[in-house]
């Protein structure tokens, strides 16, 4: 037998112990490939100038691989804690620790390569479906199958190093130990209770502490918190987890009548051993699912733009004329012509504006009409206004505009026509946003504007407002025109172009559809991490199999029944599942009622609802999944010893 | 009136090859009496002990134990039977790491509910009387061989048994404390009136004992009783075992686990 025949048989014989441990790797290749599939997709290249999400996708790929390259190693060293017995064994027999190493390289290569097959297979059998709910999410026509060899290469390359890299490490470490660790065996320390008393107490102050801080964050403090509450939260949740759960789990042991009863000492016991034994990783576990839940929470956040993006663009299509446009009746007619094509409603207001210059700012001045402004009023259902001869009113540029400018009062002298106005107030509400003609305009009454008008002949611009109730369907009209502005914009020369146009609906579609792949993508990351978390605590279950087997079968023995030893078996497994999992629950929580704070200011976006429904969702797959697993161990562990 | 009552039982294990593990075997156990099995690898003893305690069921025949058919009883009845009449001790002790001496003693009594005085009272006394008084606050990893093995005893007698199995107890100690073990469990089984079967492969433990029965294949082969002196009862053992065939130190020989 060579050696390599060897390090093969080892694999196949060692499978259940590896099963685990290959079924979540085959799942990380197939997600990161799946991600690339959509990376490299031909069809999104063309939709999606902005960038933001190739940004975003590149990101969820990277992190995937870091936390690829963690869980393996981790997984790796979970490994030679499971078979120290065997490599004792070796040892002894004779086998050189370098060919130890070289035997530990191999198994992780055949692994890797393996499961890089078998990730790729699968998630090249599911990118069809995958495509399929992309496109739904992201309201594109069509995302059809594709083949190239980039999606292939940049997977295989990604985890061919990872493996590699795991597999040298791997071999390192075997080299370092002493053929004595091995036969003492490494891992599940005996002594539950070894813990400190003060990082105990800190880790506990520490949470409590950052809690509390974040509950009180404000726009003034929020930047320091910003700075401070992450790391202490982090080393709060370190020290909870290798020190205050033990700790807690100790005093309960101190207190006989609680804990000399039924299976608890048993059960509170073996937690503390399972705990302790799995502390760094359960950290790990609550740091990254925090992560994941935050980003989740803000994305899906994001994607509830829709309300708002309605209110600040009331109107569906918008284009202004400069005095000198030749093209104003071509480029109106062709939009009217798509509008009909398509069967979309819609009302066309047509205003006059003139533009002035105010004595009172010294700043540019729109200046609209009474009448116009009435009409577009009437037509989009709002509130209209009348102005007495010598009056005018601003025109809110916002929703927040409105209310800011209320009880404005400013009297002013337009400086190119002489008119003196006294502006008082504000329309009650805004009926376009700012961007085509921007913050400074004011309505005046019918002769005050005829006046202007008067004096301005070559400095009247004509803005069109088209009223589309349904809005979201415009997508791709006047698709000419905004090319010709992103032209202008890419030249440089914006200045150059005699027009503005703007479709706030196709805009909509781009950043909606942006949010939900970017969305998409952190929830794909998000399971990912949920998936190793649950196969981590799989993973260390399978390894102390051996153990938990001969204790189950003492218990046994001991008159334990059936019922009671589930009982055991949950009050281990539930810490294992939920305690990382309610940490990062109230962690993000706190998080976002602190981002809350800010958010409010920033834009009037309640995110409580969307945030319950990602932590609702989170909490049945884990539920899901911890009932998966409490049925494999079981299943494992009544088998024979 | 016999505490284990064993009839005609055979114990057959279904798999690729069936296997006769016991055939047609048949004896009793007295009250108060201190029995040991012998009988070379593989001959059915520890299937016996398993059949006695109803973690396994006779493929046919009957057993009674303490006035009760263990394999007529529901998994939660045979668990609870066990936690109120049986008590065991094994080869490797068996101990749960991560509770302390005390905590392993107490851990039959935990389950029936009783008051934590006399859980704690119980735990002493039997402690003392085995002499693990100084070290109930050590865990098992910080403690002698056959300190474990006396922890073990203790946890096997707290909840006052009237029957203690012992799977080869003393195979995993070396000649000082397994001398140490069995001169406890003599005291136990006379003083207490505590019955004992014990599995064992080693004659001299086996010469503690009131009698002693051989099993092969699966089978009775034979039964000696103790008489007054020790040595010719050790002797006859000896006898009895190059009879059975295989040579001494084969049969007392540490199996690798
Ligand atoms: N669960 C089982 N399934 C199938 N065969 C079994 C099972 N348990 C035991 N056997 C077989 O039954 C026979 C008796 O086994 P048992 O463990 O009772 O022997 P033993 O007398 O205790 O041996 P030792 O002295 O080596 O402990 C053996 O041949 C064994 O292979
Ligand atoms: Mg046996």
């Amino acid at each position: 037998m060579t050696f390599r025949q060897f390090a093969y048989r080892n694999v196949v014989r060692n499978r259940r112990v590896y099963a685990a441990f290959f079924l979540a790797s085959v799942f990380s290749v197939m997600v990161f490939f799946l991600y690339s599939m959509l990376m490299f997709h031909p069809g999104l290249g063309e939709r999606f100038i902005t960038g933001i999400t190739v940004v975003g996708m590149t990101a969820a790929d990277i992190i995937l691989y870091v936390f690829t390259l963690f869980f393996l190693f981790y997984s790796m060293r979970a490994f030679m804690q499971a078979r120290a017995g065997e490599f004792a064994l070796l040892l002894q027999i004779g086998m050189e620790r370098r060919q130890l190493g070289r035997l530990l390289f191999l198994e992780m290569l055949l692994l890797g390569v393996a499961s890089i097959g078998s990730g790729i297979a699968a998630g090249f059998a599911f990118s069809k479906y995958f495509f399929m709910i992309v496109r739904e999410l992201l309201d594109l026509p069509e995302l059809p199958l594709y083949v190239s060899w980039q999606p292939f290469a940049l997977t295989a390359g990604a985890f061919l190093s990872l493996f590699l890299l795991i597999g040298f490490l791997s071999s390192w470490i075997v080299r370092m130990r002493d053929i004595n660790e091995y036969r003492k065996g490494i891992g599940a320390s005996a002594d539950p209770f070894g813990y400190s008393a003060a990082k105990a107490a800190a880790g506990l102050l520490l949470l409590i502490g950052a809690y509390a801080a974040a509950l009180f964050a404000g726009r003034v403090n929020v930047l320091y918190l910003a700075v401070l509450l992450p790391p202490a939260a982090t080393l709060g949740t370190y020290y909870f987890f290798s020190h205050t759960v033990l700790w807690l789990i100790d005093l309960m042991r101190k207190r006989k009548s609680i804990y000399w009863r039924h299976a608890r000492l048993v059960s509170f016991a073996e937690t503390a051993v399972k705990i302790k034994d799995n502390a760094n990783m359960f950290f790990i576990v609550a740091i990254v699912s925090t992560v994941a839940f935050l980003s989740v929470g803000t994305l899906a956040s994001l994607a509830t733009y829709t309300a708002q993006y309605r209110a600040l663009n009331p109107l569906g299509l918008v284009y202004l004329s400069q005095p000198d446009n030749p093209d104003e009746q071509a480029h109106i007619t062709s939009l009217e012509k798509e509008l009909k094509q398509r069967g979309l409603a819609y009302e066309e207001v047509r205003l006059t504006v003139v533009r002035e210059q105010s004595s009172y700012s010294g700043q540019p001045l729109n200046v609209l009409r009474e009448s116009e402004v009435n009409r577009l009023a009437r037509v989009l259902g709002r509130e209209g206004i009348r102005l007495k001869p010598g009056e005018g009113a601003f025109l809110p540029y916002s929703p927040d505009a409105a209310s800011k400018l209320k009880g404005a009062e400013i009297d002013t002298v337009l400086e190119g026509s002489g008119v003196e106005v006294a502006v008082r107030g504000t329309m009650k509400e805004m009926l376009f946003p700012a961007y085509a003609l921007g913050t400074n305009s004011i309505v005046l009454s019918e002769t005050d504007f005829i006046k202007t008008a008067s004096a301005h002949a070559d400095r009247m611009y004509t803005f069109y407002a088209f009223d589309v109730p349904e809005w979201e369907e415009t997508v791709g009209i006047g698709l000419r025109l905004s090319g010709l502005m992103s032209q202008a914009s890419l030249d440089e020369r914006p200045e150059d172009l005699s027009f503005y146009f703007e479709n706030p609906g196709s805009d909509y579609a781009v950043i909606r559809s942006t949010f939900h792949l970017l969305l998409l993508t952190g929830l794909l990351v998000a399971a990912v991490f949920l998936l190793a978390a649950g196969s981590f605590i799989y993973f260390k279950l399978y390894t102390m199999l051996d153990r938990d087997r001969r204790q189950a079968a003492v218990l046994k023995r001991l008159g334990f029944t059936d019922r009671e030893f589930v009982k055991i078996v949950n009050r281990q497994l539930v810490p294992q599942f939920f305690l990382p999992w309610g940490l990062a629950m109230l962690h993000s929580t706190f998080a976002f009622l602190s981002l809350q704070a800010i958010w409010k200011d920033l834009a009037d976006l309640s995110i409580v609802k969307e945030m319950a429904l990602v932590l609702v969702a989170f909490t049945i797959i884990q539920l899901l999944y911890f009932y998966l697993i409490r049925w494999r161990y079981l299943a494992h562990i009544r088998g024979p010893v | 009136m016999p505490i284990v009552q064993i009839e005609e039982v055979i114990k057959i294990y279904e798999g690729k090859v069936t296997h006769r593990a016991l055939d047609r075997l048949s004896f009793e156990v007295e009250d108060g009496e201190f029995l040991a099995v012998m009988g070379p690898s593989g001959s059915g003893k520890t299937t016996l002990l398993n059949l006695i305690s109803g973690i396994d069921r006779p493929t046919s025949g009957h057993i009674r134990v303490a006035g009760t058919d263990p394999s007529t009883l529901k998994p939660d009845e045979a668990a609870r039977f066990r936690r109120q009449e049986l008590g065991f001790i094994f080869q490797d002790f068996n101990l749960l790491r991560m509770l302390t001496v005390e905590e392993n003693i107490v851990l039959p009594l935990t389950l029936e509910g009783m008051p934590i005085k006399e859980m704690d009272a119980r735990m002493r006394a039997v402690a003392k009387r085995l002499g693990l008084a100084d070290i109930l606050h050590k865990r098992p990893d910080e403690i002698s061989g056959g300190q474990e093995q006396r922890t073990a005893i203790a946890r096997a007698l707290v909840h006052r048994p009237s029957l203690v199995l012992a799977d080869e107890p003393t195979g995993n100690l070396d000649s000082h404390a397994a001398r140490e073990v069995l001169d406890l469990m003599a005291t136990i089984n006379r003083e207490n009136g505590t019955t004992v079967v014990m599995v064992t492969h080693d004659p001299i433990a086996a010469s503690y004992c009131d009698r002693v029965l051989f099993i092969k294949d699966g089978a009775y082969y034979n039964e000696i009783h103790r008489d007054d002196r020790r040595r010719t009862f050790f002797q006859r053992i000896l006898n009895m075992l190059s009879l059975l065939g295989g040579n001494v130190d084969d049969l007392s020989s540490v199996r690798l686990p």
